[in-house]
């Protein structure tokens, strides 16, 4: 029932008015890429120059959709008096080379994750692969998404910046009282600096910033301690997490 | 001909989660309820509501009949906000993990924030919905019950009337609604289920169930099968039975409870309320370097 798979989505998901929005864009000439939040799994470096024109460019294509007959789009954005968390981008850290190179771990919440580039993340640090495709909608679906990026700038090619993805954490939420943290993952090679607490912390403040108060996560038994650190409480109060195991 | 009994739902009942936009009603097809008969045990002894909790229902409400039908609809314009308010309120039961809860009667003292509310059910990829047929259980709402007694009185009676008024379906704007469950998901690989409940009455017949494996069903259907509930010990043994367990995997749940009252507070942090907690962000770090390249966009 494939067609059946297709239609329900559109039906319940209550992100179809966001979809829609870009299906009518098309329509009116307005390419998608100048979106950064769709395309996550292509070069994220063409988005970032876009970013700027994507706020003059929404201004217009609100302006027009307003006297467009099909009214989807309007009770989407007015319905979220809070937008989406604003990708936020700074430098953690940065370290200079004797030879000119310069090193900078950036955090990016933006969500500019390749599916391929995260696949083989989560491989170094041993975890079961899962399918592509449902790693991209996962991410894409995810209410936050954040990045640790390793940008090394060699001295003698000016402007010419290799990009790694180091780190990764993301996290669901129905954006007004609850949200899950899944999957946070560093680079075992740059493990112990700091990085996961910082992408963790960062999370949880932007979380609480929107005022989401419950805030949970499904640790490891190896991790249980680094969470603690961080100040979450294991099973407080006797709340449990339970998961559907179905019997064939 | 008999009035009321059966109408189409309205494109108007489709605004109350999408926020306005008649247009939008062409777009979602309407889903018509499922029909369930359920079963109350007859052995089993109604418990005696708490005279001041506040119960669905008068003190002397009678018990509910011995098979009834139930209506169950995974459409999101079924729901009433209000009506979901009042269900809440009804069950006791609070959006917040650790609600603010009067330590004598154990009733949840918070008010729905019913904006908050909105924008949950707008985000949560599953909502679930059971109604019942007005008679069969009593309301408490004042305007509800009016409601009721006018359409008692324009109808028909005699026994095509009453033969009629127990056929007929329900849609949302006649129903009582009497249950509900919802899911948060990233539509790729894990679900979350909030928020079961079933009103006191009714409980114990089997609807809490319904509702869940009906939310896993829709989730599974998606090809998503990592489905999380969180449950306090009451609710664990509920979830047992709807087919959930302790993880595989031996992980253990952790919620962030950095509060206020258990960390030194230094009066300029972010502190957020959820529940009885006041919670306390942790503290921001300064970036070591503020970075010289313009990485930094205008959001």
């Amino acid at each position: 029932m494939l067609t059946r798979n297709v239609a329900a989505p559109s039906s319940l998901c209550p992100i179809l008015p966001y979809d829609w929005q870009f299906q009518v864009s098309d329509q009116l000439l307005f390419p998608h890429n100048l979106n950064p939040n769709l395309n996550r799994c292509c070069s994220t470096r063409k988005i970032k120059g876009f970013r700027l024109m994507a706020n003059f460019w929404e201004s217009i294509r609100s302006g027009i959709l307003k006297n467009n007959a099909i009214q989807i789009v309007e009770p989407a954005s007015t319905l979220q008096e809070e937008e989406d968390p604003v990708p936020e981008e700074f430098v953690l850290v940065e370290k200079s080379h004797p030879d000119g190179e310069v090193q900078q771990i950036i955090f990016s919440s933006g969500g500019d994750v390749d599916v391929y580039e995260l696949q083989a993340l989560c491989d170094k640090v041993g975890w079961p692969r899962r399918p592509l495709s449902k790693l991209a909608t996962a991410l894409q679906n995810s209410y936050m998404v954040a990045a640790l990026h390793l940008v090394r700038k060699l001295p003698d090619q000016e402007g010419n910046e290799e990009k790694k993805l180091i780190g990764m954490a993301r996290a669901t939420s129905d954006h007004a009282f609850n949200a899950t943290i899944w999957d946070v993952l560093v680079d075992p090679s740059y493990q112990g600096q700091g990085l996961g607490k910082a992408m963790v912390e960062k999370m949880i403040r932007t979380l609480l910033q929107r005022d989401i108060g419950n805030i949970t996560l499904f640790a490891d038994s190896k991790v249980v301690e680094f969470y603690q650190n961080l100040g979450f409480e294991p099973d407080p109060e006797g709340i449990k997490g339970m998961f559907w195991y179905p019997r064939y | 001909m008999v009035g009321a009994a059966i109408s189409s739902i309205t494109s108007s009942q489709i605004t109350m989660i999408k926020g306005g936009g008649g247009g939008a009603a062409a777009a979602f097809p309407s889903k018509s309820m499922e029909l369930r008969w359920i079963r109350r045990n007859s052995r089993r002894k109604i418990p005696n509501p708490n005279p001041s909790s506040r119960e669905f229902g008068s003190l002397n409400s009678t018990p509910p009949p011995l098979m009834m039908p139930i209506y169950i609809s995974a459409d999101p314009s079924h729901i009433n906000l209000q009506e979901l308010s009042e269900l809440y309120t009804s069950c006791n039961h609070s959006c917040h993990r650790f609600p603010k809860v009067d330590s004598n009667t154990g009733i949840v003292e918070e008010a729905l924030d019913l904006n908050k509310l909105r924008i949950a059910l707008s985000h949560s990829c599953v909502i679930v919905s059971v109604f019942c047929k007005p008679q069969h259980v009593k309301v408490t709402n004042i305007t509800k019950q009016i409601q009721n007694q006018e359409q008692q009185k324009q109808m028909k009676r005699g026994f095509v009337g009453d033969l009629m008024e127990s056929v007929a379906p329900i849609n949302p704007s006649n129903g009582q609604l009497i249950g509900f469950g919802r899911a948060v998901s990233d539509l790729g690989l894990t679900a979350s289920i909030y928020d079961v409940m079933v009103a006191p009455p009714l409980q114990g017949m089997g609807i809490g169930t319904i509702i869940v494996k009906r939310a896993v069903r829709i989730l599974t259907t998606r090809g998503i099968y990592d489905i999380a509930a969180l449950c306090s010990t009451k609710e664990r043994f509920f979830f047992k039975a709807c087919g959930f367990r302790d993880d595989i995997l031996g992980s253990t749940t952790m919620m962030y409870g950095r509060t206020v009252s258990n960390t030194c507070f230094e009066g300029n942090e972010l502190v957020t309320a959820a529940g009885r907690k006041l919670l306390l962000a942790p503290p921001l770090r300064v970036p070591p370097f503020p970075s010289s390249k313009t990485t930094k966009h205008q959001g």
